[in-house]
């Protein structure tokens, strides 16, 4: 992770006082998540020192937090909604077939590296399409087991094709 | 309608000249010689390519034709969504429509998409939209502008009345008639206590402790709830209105609205609306030259359900682990930063503007003697017309199930409505004569919650829904105290041997009690309703746990029963 990048997305954020100091950490781990898609030690220490705080205690909100990753990402990154319209519907098939065709469960990465998936515990909002996933800002709807399947071995082979050439 | 310049209101006189000429433009807009087409754009609707129609009508725009965006409407079911505005017509509502259909719609043809058209009369042989069940039994007041105004257009914004409560309550009103407004028309909380907002405004306004703040639950964790999500994407100026009223009210110094990490489309929206407002005054030092100040600032949370309480909510806006406190002290006496702090949902405070310019009385005329005024509802599962409506209180459930929403799309057999979120029980047809306000479900075991209903079939079993709900209150705990954090664990454990086929017919009331020391001993909210679900289902579907836990038979056929190479799927762990 390039921490002068870390350090450039963060910059704007110049708190007033030892309140506002606090209440911009959760902001600027925020953004490095969504940037890089996880949060390192590193990272952790440079939203640490520019606001004010420890290391420890920037932790404590990471791991409590769904949203943040203090792990790097596949090279492309699922959401799974598991929000009740998909449960309903038959989301927990799709969360079996990734535990039985590729042994990872939420928040787990493919054994190349090729596809993180996490399991949203609340919804996409995109409730008349259930099951869905959503990718890259586009979303795949009404899913069965097998089009899911279809759908991440389409996914996996497009990296490794992507990888090879 | 093309934005101009946003210009810093200094005085009355600067505002009441803009609303003016925002309200001419918008007039001209609709009753000038051009074509308006507008496209509902939003969360839902971007998933089925809302974005790329746009853009292809946007193609055709020119002298005599205005493609423009707004929020989605609430039906879902029928998106994405365009409306066309013919000169000297009403405007033709089509319906499913993907960017091959732009051509034929333009030509005037297209005719087995048109959905009805606008207002209350047929037009040319179309009939109204609002003749159709899911708009029939709406009473649009916080969805008034949603799906008619461009959400990221301040000019449309205050065309329709945005911030004309806000001038009310700072130059005509003072801020105890303003909180008497809100106590007349008996506004209740509608994150899913049901707490009366003028008397929480009135603790507020009371508290002698400063500074004081207002905080916006733009949280919305549950797994069915999509309302507040779409008020921000929909008219974002409406919620930014209402905090800013309660501020004055209250004499609070700063507002806060926090928001979700989930809603990248609501944040982006709403953070335009702060923007624009900053922009033109309206959040800062002498609001509109009044000499009153309110400061306000935008937080976004990180998936945490339990941050919806409130004082979870307060301390992920303080930075830290969102785990509740033990209460008393409320927050309107030690909230945010120790300070007296007006926590109210984004419902509760999209409701403000109407209440302030119509009046309390008007505003109590809505719903039922406890409960006034409308509610936005959410259903998801097999629905024909599934979306997010805005009824009166007091609709019957049936009315909303078989009428609103449609009843369930063929192929699926209705089994049984979960109500209040993952917060209390399901209810099945003989409950369909209730009226839906916050006080006719709870005998029944259900609840309104934030109004957010799930409908399921016959291919969904009850244990395992029981064991998805209760798994999810598992995860969501904080961990902060240890009823809820090792009591949920038991449950989900005792479901898990039932689920596989090892279960007896002591577990059955083995859940009930430890489903009743997690109630009776848990520290917040989410502990204290956590078993409900499970208890729920337990008490309408009571046969086919016993099938489960006693016969070993899964009847709908999902349950992982007997088999010995079962790999658990922790699903959502």
């Amino acid at each position: 992770m390039d921490l002068a990048v870390v350090k450039e997305l963060i910059a704007d954020l110049n708190p007033q006082d030892w309140q506002e100091a606090q209440e911009l950490i959760l902001a600027a781990l925020q953004r490095v998540n969504e940037r890089f898609g996880y949060v390192s030690v590193e990272a952790a220490q440079v939203v640490a020192d520019h606001l004010g705080t420890t290391v420890p205690r920037v932790y404590g909100l990471l791991t409590f937090y769904a949203d943040f990753r203090t792990e790097p990402r596949g090279k492309k990154f699922m959401l799974l909604c598991h929000g009740m319209s998909c449960y309903v519907m038959g989301s927990q098939k799709l969360v079996q077939t990734l535990q039985d065709n590729y042994g990872i469960g939420d928040g787990g990465t493919t054994a190349g590296g090729e596809l993180t998936v996490q399991v949203v515990n609340g919804c996409l909002g995109v409730c008349d399409r259930a099951p869905i996933v959503e990718m890259d800002h586009e979303y795949y709807g009404k899913l069965t087991p097998e089009t899911f399947n279809d759908l991440v071995q389409r996914v996996i082979a497009q990296v490794n094709a992507g990888a090879a050439s | 309608m093309t934005e101009s310049h946003i210009p810093h209101f200094r005085s009355k006189r600067d505002f009441e000249e803009y609303r003016k000429a925002a309200e001419e433009k918008w007039h001209e807009l609709w009753n000038g010689s051009r074509t308006v087409v507008s496209v509902g754009v939003g969360s839902s609707s971007l998933a089925k390519g809302a974005a790329k129609v746009l853009r292809e009508f946007e193609k055709h725009a020119g002298s005599d034709l205005v493609a423009r965006k707004t929020g989605v409407d609430g039906a879902d079911w029928s998106e994405v969504q365009v409306r066309v505005k013919r000169p000297n017509a009403p405007a033709v509502v089509y319906h499913h429509v993907t960017t091959d259909d732009v051509p034929t719609i333009l030509a005037g043809k297209a005719d087995d998409l048109i959905l009805g058209v606008e207002g209350d009369a047929a037009y040319d042989g179309i009939q109204p939209i609002s003749g159709l069940p899911f708009y029939k039994y709406q009473q649009r007041i916080v969805l008034a502008n949603v799906g008619v105004i461009d959400p990221d257009s301040f000019e449309e914004s205050v065309a329709v009345g945005a911030y004309s409560a806000l001038y009310k309550a700072l130059f005509e009103m003072s801020d105890e008639e303003v909180i008497a407004e809100m106590t007349a028309a008996n506004l209740r909380g509608r994150g899913g206590a049901g707490f009366p907002a003028g008397i929480k405004w009135e603790s507020g306004r009371k508290a002698r402790v400063t500074p004081k703040f207002v905080v916006c639950n733009s949280h919305e964790g549950e797994p069915n709830v999509y309302k507040d999500r779409r008020i921000h994407e929909g008219d974002p100026h409406r919620i930014l209105e209402g905090i800013l009223v309660a501020c004055v009210a209250c004499g609070a110094e700063r507002g806060y609205n926090y928001v979700g990490g989930e809603y990248p489309l609501a944040i982006k929206r709403f953070r335009r609306a702060v923007e624009d407002a900053e922009r033109a005054g309206l959040i800062g030092k002498d609001i509109m030259g009044s000499g009153r100040d309110v400061a306000f600032r935008m937080r976004t949370g990180g998936g945490a359900y339990v941050c919806g309480e409130g004082s979870a909510m307060m301390y992920s806006i303080m930075g830290v682990r969102g785990q509740p406190r033990t209460k008393p002290p409320r927050s309107v006496e030690e909230g945010l930063w120790k300070r007296p702090t007006v926590a109210n949902n984004t419902e509760t405070l999209s409701n403000v503007r109407d209440i302030i310019l119509k009046g309390g009385e008007w505003y109590s005329q809505f719903g039922t003697e406890k409960s006034k005024g409308t509610k936005l509802m959410t259903v998801q599962g097999p629905m024909n017309t599934m979306g997010l409506v805005e009824v009166p209180m007091g609709i019957t459930l049936g009315t909303l199930v078989n009428e609103v929403w449609g009843g369930t799309r063929d192929g699926y057999t209705f089994k049984g409505i979960q109500t209040g979120g993952v917060s209390a029980g399901p209810l099945t047809p003989e409950y369909f004569d209730r009226p839906v306000d916050f006080d006719s479900l709870t005998d029944a075991g259900g609840m309104l919650g934030s109004g957010g209903f799930v409908v399921f079939d016959e291919s969904v079993c009850a244990v395992d829904f029981a064991r998805y709900l209760t798994a999810f209150n598992r995860v969501e705990s904080c961990s902060k105290c240890v009823p809820c954090s090792l009591g949920n664990p038991a449950l989900v454990e005792i479901l898990d041997r039932i689920r596989l086929g090892r279960g007896s017919a002591s577990d059955l009331p083995l859940i009930e009690r430890t489903s009743k020391h997690i109630i009776e001993l848990s520290l917040c909210g989410l502990g204290q309703v956590a078993p409900e679900p499970l208890l729920g289902m337990l008490q309408k579907f009571p046969e086919e746990f016993r099938r489960h836990a006693v016969d070993h038979v899964c009847d709908a056929g999902v349950c992982p029963m007997a088999s010995d190479s079962v790999t658990v799927s922790l699903a959502a762990d």
